[in-house]
């Protein structure tokens, strides 16, 4: 009989430690770790609490009868002055006494008070001997680790919870920042009113129809804010001026890009090649862009997108020295100027994400917003068509 | 340990409730067994009989659950039958002395017939 019973106390071990490895939510794993215990010592109630995460208190985690126990009555000092993970006959708290608890043993993890295992008599109303007490020793050990691990990962969730609520706070302020800085560019010039905003968001659109990574596009529209933070050191008369820029004139609001890149470059951006990007918005495929006139193989994607999401705002804004082009003149002139000014292939992607905005197939558009709606859209259309027709033919050829 | 889905079936015979477990009594799907008898008792049935033909095993929670069910019973008077049983399962009960507070029967006509109960 002894024999037997050793085996089943084993066997009680291995059930316990099905069921702290099992996949079952925790509210049920601890449920079934107490019918484990009340099984293996033959108890006819009993409970496992836990220590609340904030404060003193105890809570019932997993219970089975004691209804009429208030945690709130029982002296928790007494228990956690207790020798941790031992079990004790419980015989001078009143309350527990009251609610039938006759056996409590203290959960420990190294020195952490986790919570308690509480049982009444058992079933047979024999008395627990001491082998009840060197088990329930071994598994208080088992359940305490569980219920710390619980409080272990709830608080690596909560901290990541707050990491998670503070990145995105600190996101927000850094593209508040950002469109402040536009803001104080744009103002510079009246005709360029939010045109850094408007660059951001075509450049966003463009590289999202070229497939980028949600990464690289708020790489890309970061850029788009800030690709003229250069002009916050360019005259007010120069930029504001209504004739023709002079030759020099010309010469000191060309070096706006290269200013800008000298401004952002001692920022530490999380996403490559801002600066890059912003300092290239000007070159063009045929290398006679600024500020280092390169070719188009030494161009990046990106310095691409925002040149042509950059042009085609000045070309449908208004300037102090000329009126703004209506969209089907923009999108002559930008087929135009392609592979001397712009790429194919991102003229390609910006002709299909406008299409596709004016079909109304994107639920956000980035673009159509921005223009002005005296359009003729069936003609636009057929336009894009087109371009995208010709362009799409030229990319198959090549 | 895979546990086989649990389920319960149950009859009634004259003034009993037959019931029947089905898989494996080792988990908390075997709250189910609880619940079945508990809606029997609260119905003023006082005669129990589980059938364990088809439950092939019942470890430490299954024991807890079955000593749920027989306070319950107790409680409200009645008597609780257990049938059919394998020897590993009546040598648990029997190691665990519970073999007192229990009544065990090779079948279920015999613990029918214990609790006065004929089959119509």
């Amino acid at each position: 009989m002894e024999l037997k019973k050793a085996l089943f106390n084993i066997s009680a071990l291995a059930d316990l430690g099905e069921e702290i490895t099992s996949e079952k939510n925790f509210r049920e794993k601890l449920q079934s770790l107490l019918y484990v215990i009340l099984g293996t010592f033959l108890a006819s109630k009993g409970a496992i609490t836990c220590q609340e995460r904030s404060g003193d208190k105890i809570a019932f985690a997993a219970r089975k009868g004691f209804d009429n126990l208030s945690l709130d009555n029982i002296d928790v000092a007494g228990i956690r002055a207790a020798v941790k993970n031992e079990p004790y006959s419980v015989n001078s708290d009143p309350a527990l006494v009251k609610a039938g608890v006759q056996i409590v043993t203290p959960l420990w993890v190294r020195n952490e008070f986790i919570g308690t295992i509480m049982l009444s008599r058992k079933f047979t109303s024999e008395a627990y001997a001491p082998e009840d007490f060197e088990l329930l020793r071994v598994i208080a050990h088992q359940v305490a680790i569980t219920l710390n691990n619980r409080s272990l990962f709830m608080n690596l969730t909560e901290q990541l919870n707050d990491n998670r609520k503070l990145y995105e706070e600190m996101r927000k302020i850094y593209h508040d920042t950002l469109q402040a800085f536009a803001a104080a560019i744009d103002a510079k010039d009246v005709y360029t009113r939010h045109h850094s905003q408007r660059v951001a968001r075509y450049s966003v659109a463009i590289a999202r129809e070229l497939g980028w990574s949600e990464h690289d596009i708020e790489g890309i529209y970061v850029a788009g804010f800030l690709h003229d933070v250069g002009k916050l050191a360019i005259s007010n008369e120069i930029l504001n001026k209504k004739t023709p820029f002079t030759p020099k004139e010309m010469e000191e609001v060309r070096r706006h890009s290269l200013l800008s890149y000298k401004i952002i470059s001692h920022i530490k951006f999380p996403w490559k090649d801002v600066e890059k990007i912003v300092k290239h918005h000007h070159e063009r495929p045929d290398g006679t862009g600024y500020p280092d006139a390169l070719s188009r193989n030494d161009l990046s994607e990106g310095a691409k997108v925002l040149a042509l999401a950059d042009s085609f705002d000045a070309m449908t804004s208004k300037r102090a020295y000329r009126d703004k082009m209506d969209l089907r003149e923009a999108l002559d002139e930008l087929s135009r100027c392609l592979n001397k000014q712009f790429d194919d292939k991102i003229m390609l992607a910006f002709c299909k994400v406008l299409d596709k905005e004016i079909r109304g197939d994107l639920p956000i558009p980035n673009i159509l917003p921005h223009l002005d709606k005296d359009f003729d859209l069936s003609l636009i259309t057929a336009l894009l068509e087109g371009i995208i027709q010709e362009l799409s033919d030229g990319n198959e050829k090549d | 340990m895979k546990s086989a889905p649990f389920q319960v079936r149950s009859r009634v015979v004259e003034d009993a409730a037959v019931i029947y477990p089905q898989g494996y009594l080792n988990n908390l799907a075997g709250e189910g067994l609880v619940n079945e008898c508990g809606r029997y008792t609260r119905s003023g049935v006082k005669k129990i009989v589980v059938n364990f033909r088809e439950t092939d095993i019942i470890n430490s929670i299954g024991i807890s659950l079955l000593l749920h069910i027989m306070e319950d019973l107790q409680t409200a008077g009645g008597t609780l039958c257990f049938t059919d049983m394998s020897k590993v399962q009546l040598d648990v009960f029997e190691m665990l002395g519970l073999t007192k507070y229990f009544r065990f029967f090779p079948d279920e006509n015999g613990a029918l017939q214990f609790l006065n109960v004929r089959e119509g």
